[in-house]
């Protein structure tokens, strides 16, 4: 990890103001080791020795980045001027459960859309499977493995549910029958409502929908932003075992959630964001189970 | 229900609503007047069929013209201005080619293939039509679809693909700019002249008697029926039943999620300028047919008609131009019962002011090409 490149050096972002500075004071302290000395507010100072605590978590998890199927370092990026994430890392083995939490702009569904090259690349790496994938379009990436499921928006809803399924597999020449079939299995209410028109479906449906689009290709890792948005109380907890399902048949999951303690209970391991910085890395129990975790950002 | 909620409910929509009130009376006045002259013979039976076939005839061409422009629209979100010259572009050069396959050895190529510039060859005396020179016809047809196509292309690859992000404004007033240098571009190469082109006299027709005189419809008119209904056709397969038209669906609904869906977006453009150029030759080259003359004005006077066919079915949707353009062609051919035919393209939009002040969004509900 380049932890050699101070984040000071690069030009302060325009509207970010004395927000963005705070950020990278806090970040130099933590690649300096000099425990808040240039902060000189209490929080900076808790939230610089956090910081580090999170690296040292990596770095032990990142001993192992060869076999990660997904890996970001360094990551720098935002929209045109905007800089949202500042040396994020984070890693998602081949079959991994890996959340991410955080409270409102964290930066979280900004990782996510990074990964699918959406968001202006600032610096940092992120390789999948091996092979650098900075850059490239969503196409390419689609190629490689990766699935990915917006938060909104996420169907076309004057296209028919085959029809949206069909779009999902766009890059091969005929649409793969094994894997519309299990699409329909894994979904039965798809396979009822074949030529509804998406945009007179529910939530819930609508959501289903968008996973069995990004399903279609099988990927490798299959991006969730947000799945449990706007759904009844009880289609979350449906939501959540289809989820798991997916998982057990060999897909990575990467997922940015609200609903932070149901994620944290399910997944293999979680991350927690805060103003675009890694604060936590662990295991999703042993994060429920983090007394400070649990009072900053799990509501106790 | 009451009486009194009755009333005061008629009596609130007059209120709320006096203008949709002195519509509705308009029509009904426009109604009574017809069914009234029909039945004292004022208006002959006959004439109105004929200006209900021409209506449809019009009609035709400017749907097929419109989908081209809702196409694009939707796929590319902005209103080619240049679309009407795109349409001139389409006529002359596939009339270029049925002037040389037709007169080739009784005129020099030069004459020909200006389209007759300066009274050098005349249509007519080529004796030009779809009957008497056929292959002469469907070639230029042919080709006036295949050039409009790369015609499309080209502009799209120097003009509209570098401003591609840059929103809807930009991309109308660089149209507008296109449709210029296009328009006086081929003024210079073909004149400015309006001439016919076809054999006029020479072009069969099927007159039928209709209770008090003859309905005539010529091989022209039959010819614009069959290939607009045969390309409108196609153009619904070709959304409805293929990859690539589900893919421009997709895209018409949703750019950012086809995207990061895997649609390859830069090639559904492409395909959607092919599809919609080809389409717009076509009709250029039908229109010119059908009426049998040729100017450089053409398109871009046809475009105002096309507009109001796009807009009216609902911009975006190309079985609202369809529609639109069915609706518009019968207005303006109708009108002449009323008013001077000078008036009719007055009528056609004075129609679609009044579909979109009761359906501000079209008839089809714009931006979804299905």
């Amino acid at each position: 990890m380049s932890e050699s490149e101070p984040t000071d050096e690069r030009p302060a972002n325009a509207g970010a103001g004395t927000d963005t500075n705070e950020k990278r004071n806090a970040t130099t302290d933590t690649d300096t080791g000099t425990d808040g000395t240039e902060g000189t507010s209490k929080e900076e100072t808790a939230a610089a020795t956090d910081d580090r605590g999170a690296r040292s978590a990596a770095e032990t998890a990142q001993m192992d980045a060869a076999e990660s199927l997904l890996a970001v370092r360094d990551l720098d990026a935002g929209y045109s001027d905007l800089r949202i994430l500042y040396d994020v890392f984070l890693d998602v083995a081949d079959g991994e459960y890996v959340t991410i939490v955080g409270p409102n702009g964290a930066g979280k569904s900004t990782v996510m859309k990074s990964v699918f090259g959406l968001t202006t690349y600032m610096g940092g790496s992120i390789t999948f499977a091996g092979t650098d994938i900075t850059g490239r379009s969503p196409e390419d990436i689609i190629h490689r493995g990766i699935g990915y499921v917006p938060q909104n928006d996420n169907v076309f809803t004057s296209l028919s549910v085959a029809e949206n399924l069909a779009m999902g597999a766009y890059i091969l020449e005929d649409v793969p029958e094994e894997a519309l079939r299990e699409v329909y299995e894994r979904f039965p209410i798809l396979d009822e409502r074949r030529e509804q028109k998406a945009g007179t479906m529910s939530g819930g449906q609508r959501q289903m929908l968008a996973m069995g689009r990004a399903l279609m290709l099988e990927p490798d890792l299959l991006l969730l932003d947000e799945p449990s948005a706007g759904l009844a109380p009880d289609l979350v907890e449906e939501m959540f075992d289809k989820i798991d399902e997916i998982n057990e048949a060999g897909t990575a999951i990467l997922m940015v959630e609200q609903n932070a303690k149901e994620a944290l209970r399910r997944c293999d391991r979680g991350y927690v964001f805060v103003q675009g910085h890694n604060r936590f890395v662990d295991s999703g129990q042993a994060l429920l189970e983090d007394e400070e975790v649990r009072r900053e950002f799990l509501g106790g | 229900m009451g009486i009194a909620d009755t009333y005061s409910d008629s009596r609130r929509f007059v209120v709320a609503r006096p203008f949709a009130l002195v519509v509705g009376l308009l029509v009904v006045l426009l109604a009574v007047d017809f069914v009234s002259g029909l039945a004292t013979g004022r208006i002959a039976v006959s004439d109105v069929a004929t200006l209900v076939w021409d209506g449809l005839m019009q009609g035709l061409v400017v749907g097929l013209a419109g989908i081209g422009l809702s196409m694009t629209y939707s796929i590319l979100n902005f209103a080619n201005f240049a679309h009407g010259d795109y349409i001139t572009g389409g006529a002359f050069s596939g009339w270029a080619v049925t002037y040389l396959l037709a007169g080739l050895g009784r005129a020099d190529v030069g004459s020909l293939l200006l389209v007759g510039a300066g009274g050098s060859v005349f249509g007519g005396a080529l004796g030009i039509g779809i009957t008497a020179t056929p292959i002469a016809v469907l070639g230029g047809l042919v080709f006036a679809g295949l050039f409009t196509v790369i015609l499309a292309l080209v502009i799209d690859r120097l003009v509209y693909r570098s401003m591609r992000d840059q929103g809807g404004i930009s991309l109308l007033i660089a149209s507008v700019g296109i449709a210029f240098a296009l328009r006086y571009l081929i003024a210079f190469v073909f004149t400015t002249e309006n001439r016919g082109v076809t054999d006029a006299g020479g072009v069969p027709e099927i007159q039928g008697y209709l209770l008090d005189g003859y309905v005539a419809i010529s091989a022209h008119d039959a010819t614009l029926l069959v290939v607009a209904v045969g390309l409108m056709l196609g153009v619904h397969f070709l959304l409805q039943r293929t990859k690539l038209g589900t893919a421009m669906r997709a895209m018409a609904d949703n750019e950012d999620l086809a995207r990061v869906t895997g649609i390859p977006t830069e090639r559904v453009v492409r395909a959607t300028w092919v599809i919609g150029g080809a389409l717009t030759g076509v009709a250029g080259y039908m229109f010119v047919l059908w009426k049998g003359t040729i100017g450089f004005n053409d398109g871009w006077l046809l475009l105002l008609l096309v507009f109001a066919a796009v807009i009216l079915g609902g911009i975006g949707s190309v079985y609202g131009a369809i529609l639109g353009g069915l609706v518009i062609g019968l207005t303006s051919s109708m009108s002449v019962l009323w008013i001077p035919s000078d008036f009719a393209r007055a009528a056609a939009f004075f129609v679609m002011i009044l579909v979109l002040l009761f359906r501000p969004e079209g008839l089809f509900e714009g931006r979804s090409t299905a």
